[in-house]
């Protein structure tokens, strides 16, 4: 057994997995047609870049991917275009399965920018369920030195086994993926890691090991099989699993020197640099106890969950509800009508005994069971409370935002609280105060630079004035010199002085935000960088204006003065 | 959304620790009581079974009364079981055949007072069994001091139960003295030796005390290895009573009581198994519930030792009760990935 270090909590809900990992891996019926939505990915959605009527192929672009975050779409059908909307493209099916594939590259050889782009433009994204675009996650080594790749194969919630089932298949593909995103980010050793419940899949990888070793692979691999307990394969959770490494609140493994891959991003890596096949199937687990030919399929994107579950023997009226993902994370899904996405990693098709609806909540009893199970080490009862009070300051205070709603504390819970809900709820309460808060801030620097300007445009009017006047009178006379008698010069080279600091203040911050996270929109310091500026130059003005004018006082010495 | 619960899970690995819905783990607790009342009914007659079965019906009837004024649903309060349970903890806890209105005050100050004034389950800051205990303790303490001599199933009792009255065997107050009792009015001359020389307790009390000791024992192992309650209180208060009654006894064996005394009579084992035990009033997290559990023992030696009462379970329950709040303040973890508690944020 390799060493292994401890998460806290956890628990053990069954597994259920024998369903679906019996069958082999086989490919579902070509669809006649596919809807694939522009948002299949975290971030902004794709923009179509095909109208109705356009022909493609398979591996076909149709649509690319808009701002920082987000990931082009490709057409998973050859055919002819239908439908274009706000939210997805449809395609009708012509029977050929013609492909349109790009240039395979020898990623041992080619240059990282060349790898990235690759990435870029086939649209991969995580395909563990939390769709990541790769090449942005592949961009953290331009800030942060990465050591280890973690190919996250535990696989820990119940009823899922795509990634088992992938594993068995395509054991020394999903390791060639591995090198390739290891060399990207230049990653010195990889491990795997993977929960004890999969002795085919540990085999498969151990002979595919052993097989590259023989060939000499460029990067050290390392297989860590740990105990099956729920939730080992969280990020978080699985890092500190195999490495003993803490992932700061708010950070990301990267801070920690860690990338994580699921084997089947890993694997679609492999077939976008070698076979330079765009992302337009993947694997996704049918189980369930409503339909009768459980098992994997490799699943064309945007195939209908309807069609697809009729394919393996749906029985409509022991049907429930269908769950996107595991049962302790997934969603029910509103209607079986929806189209098969690059996060669909999971359907159950759970009739009403298998997955019962939770029965009424009692109140809460303060057992601690909750608290003795969070692989965070929070606090969940009191994160209840706080979330029924809407006690937002506790809420941030007792971390809400570490919560990674693995839902154990639920899972647990003697008095059926769903609290999970109730965490995922004050979350977006809270997000959305925090946008509020920020448009109003944004909106006051917008106002500050309005005020700003016009005092500006105003000191400059005035400045045109006074030069006028004095031409007029030809004669600097002590009468102009007794206008502008008064003028504090002291005060405002102080003035300027502090306007000339908070441009460089401004322009600092500009400087280091940008730097820090290139993704942030950067209009509002801008807008502030503007407003210092504004008020700097109108400082300049006045001062030189007044430095102008001759004084019938003696001015202060400038050694007395500079502030 | 999680759409899996343990609750209704039959196929969990045994591994995993299935907890059973509120109800089902009253319902357990109330069955491993079972043993402790059969034991008690034994030796101190049916005025036992009669003061758990009188309690235990005022505990339903007064919960449901209150949430028929709290306009609150009635069955499904009522099958959680929660007031029964009160029920069953005070009626054990008074002296067998008590006076039916003794109960009912009691039960007031548990249901009433005690647990819906606060807001019903799970608001209650105190236990409510022990805020019932205490209020006839220090408001009857004729009536809470006297136990009937160990006796057989006599009915005589009952009809003073009945009639609101003490049992006449009562009366004779050496006879009902229980054996910390018993010990604690010895007198500050008397050496222990010369103590147990006397034989202050009637025939067979103090074993009897010990059988009921170890049935309590019996069902609260039941309770930990059924995991429906943490081992970590009863364990934590019985380890901090045998500590310090250890420390005291050794210190002066001639006038402090052994630790197998101070463990196998009165509350001791009843205390830490069925009543500290109790979730809502309780620290809710595992540090908090060791130094929750070692308090009520320290403060059940201490009281014993140098207090005015014989016992002390009720009173070191209370008073530990109201260190919950700051106990779950302090005791919490450092969650992953932060370098210090929630407590401790600026």
């Amino acid at each position: 057994m390799p060493s292994a270090f401890d998460f806290p909590g956890g628990i053990h809900p069954p597994e259920r997995k024998q369903r679906s990992n019996q069958a082999t891996l086989i490919d579902a019926a070509l669809p006649s047609r596919v809807t694939l939505p522009l948002q299949q990915h975290s971030g902004q959605p794709a923009t179509p870049c095909v109208t109705q009527g356009d022909q493609v192929k398979v591996g076909s672009m149709i649509a690319k991917r808009e701002g920082m975050i987000s990931s082009d779409v490709h057409a998973s059908l050859s055919g002819v275009v239908t439908e274009v909307s706000a939210t997805h493209i449809s395609i009708e099916g012509d029977g050929h399965d013609t492909w349109q594939r790009l240039p395979s590259i020898d990623w041992q050889y080619e240059k990282p920018a060349v790898l990235l782009e690759r990435l870029n433009e086939s649209g991969i994204v995580g395909l563990g369920g939390a769709g990541f675009p790769t090449h942005i996650k592949a961009r953290v080594v331009e800030h942060h030195a990465i050591h280890t790749l973690v190919m996250n194969a535990a696989e820990c919630e119940p009823y899922i086994t795509a990634d088992d089932l992938t594993l068995r298949h395509y054991s020394s593909e999903v390791l060639e993926g591995a090198q390739i995103i290891a060399r990207l980010c230049g990653a010195k050793n990889i491990v795997i890691g993977i929960e004890d419940n999969k002795p085919e899949a540990i085999e498969a990888l151990k002979q595919a090991l052993s097989l590259n070793q023989a060939n000499g692979q460029p990067i050290d691999v390392e297989l860590k099989v740990i105990p099956t307990r729920y939730p080992s394969g969280g990020e978080r959770q699985l890092i500190k699993k195999l490495l003993d490494l803490n992932v700061p609140s708010g950070g990301l493994p990267a801070d920690v020197g860690v990338l994580c891959h699921n084997p089947g991003t890993l694997l679609a890596v492999l077939y976008a640099v070698r076979d330079g096949q765009p992302l337009v199937s993947r694997v996704v687990t049918l189980t369930g106890e409503a339909i009768a030919q459980p098992g994997n399929r490799w699943v064309r994107l945007g195939t209908s969950v309807r069609g697809l579950l009729e394919q393996a023997g749906l029985n409509t009226l022991a049907l429930n509800q269908v769950i996107q993902g595991g049962p302790m994370m997934g969603s029910p899904l509103l209607t079986p009508d929806t189209p098969v996405t690059k996060l669909t990693n999971c359907l159950i098709a759970a009739t009403l005994e298998e997955l019962p609806p939770a029965p009424p909540e009692s109140p809460c009893i303060r057992c601690g069971e909750c608290e003795s199970v969070c692989p965070v080490a929070l606090l969940p009862q009191q994160l209840h409370w706080y979330a029924r009070a809407e006690d937002d300051k506790q809420l941030e205070r007792y971390h809400l935002f570490d919560c990674i709603e693995c839902g154990a504390c639920s899972y647990v819970c003697p008095s059926q609280i769903a609290l999970v809900d109730d965490y995922r709820d004050a979350k977006h309460r809270l997000r959305q105060q925090r946008i509020e808060a920020t448009k109003a801030e944004h909106a006051k620097h917008r106002f500050e630079f309005r005020q700003a300007r016009i005092a500006r445009e105003e000191v400059e009017k005035q400045a045109r004035k006074e030069a006028r006047q004095a031409q007029s009178r030809r004669t600097p006379s002590s009468s102009a010199a007794a206008s502008s008698g008064e003028v504090d010069l002291r005060g405002l080279r102080i003035a300027h002085a502090a306007a000339k600091a908070s441009v460089r203040k401004a322009e600092k911050n500009l400087a280091r935000v940008a730097q820090q996270d290139p993704q942030q929109p950067l209009d509002d310091l801008e807008t502030q960088l503007a407003t210092a500026k504004e008020n700097l130059n109108a400082a300049e003005l006045q001062l030189a204006q007044a430095q102008q004018q001759p004084t019938p006082t003696p001015a202060p010495s400038p050694s007395q003065e500079s502030p | 959304m999680s759409m899996m619960h343990a609750s209704q899970v039959n196929d969990a690995k045994p591994t995993g620790a299935t907890v059973p819905p509120t109800a089902t783990l009253m319902r357990w607790v109330i069955i491993a009581t079972l043993p402790g009342i059969a034991t008690m009914s034994y030796f101190f007659g049916l005025g036992v079974l009669s003061n758990v079965v009188l309690a235990a019906a005022f505990g339903l009837a007064f919960e449901a009364a209150v949430l028929r004024l709290r306009r609150r649903p009635l069955r499904s309060t009522l099958n959680d079981s929660s007031a029964l349970l009160t029920g069953v903890l005070l009626g054990v806890s008074l002296p067998p055949a008590s006076p039916w209105w003794l109960i009912g005050v009691g039960m007031i100050a548990a249901i009433v007072v005690a647990k819906q004034l606060y807001g019903g389950l799970g608001q209650n800051p105190f236990n409510p069994a022990m805020v019932g205990y205490a209020l006839l303790l220090v408001s009857f303490p004729t009536y809470m001091t006297l136990w009937a001599p160990p006796q057989g199933l006599l009915p005589s009792g009952l009809w003073a139960q009945i009639a609101g009255r003490l049992p006449t065997a009562q009366l004779d107050s050496l006879s009902g003295a229980t054996p910390l009792d018993a010990f604690k009015h010895k007198g500050e001359a008397v050496l222990a030796s010369e103590f147990w020389a006397t034989n202050p307790l009637p025939d067979g009390a103090l074993s009897a005390w010990r059988w009921v000791a170890l049935a309590w024992l019996a069902g609260g192992l039941l309770l930990v290895f059924k995991r429906i309650i943490s081992w970590h209180i009863p364990v934590a208060m019985l380890s901090s009573m045998l500590l310090l009654a250890t420390l005291f006894y050794l210190s002066d064996p001639s006038h402090f009581a052994s630790p197998l005394f101070h463990l196998l009579t009165g509350a001791a084992l009843f205390g830490a198994f069925f009543i500290a035990t109790d979730p809502v009033s309780a620290a809710s997290s595992r540090r908090g519930k060791l130094i929750y559990g070692a308090g009520i023992g320290a403060l059940v030696i201490i009281i014993r030792t140098f207090g005015g009462y014989p016992d002390a379970v009720a009173f070191a329950v209370l008073l530990m009760n109201l260190c919950v709040p700051l106990l779950d303040i302090y005791s919490v973890p450092r969650p992953t990935g932060h370098e210090s508690p929630p407590g401790e944020q600026p």
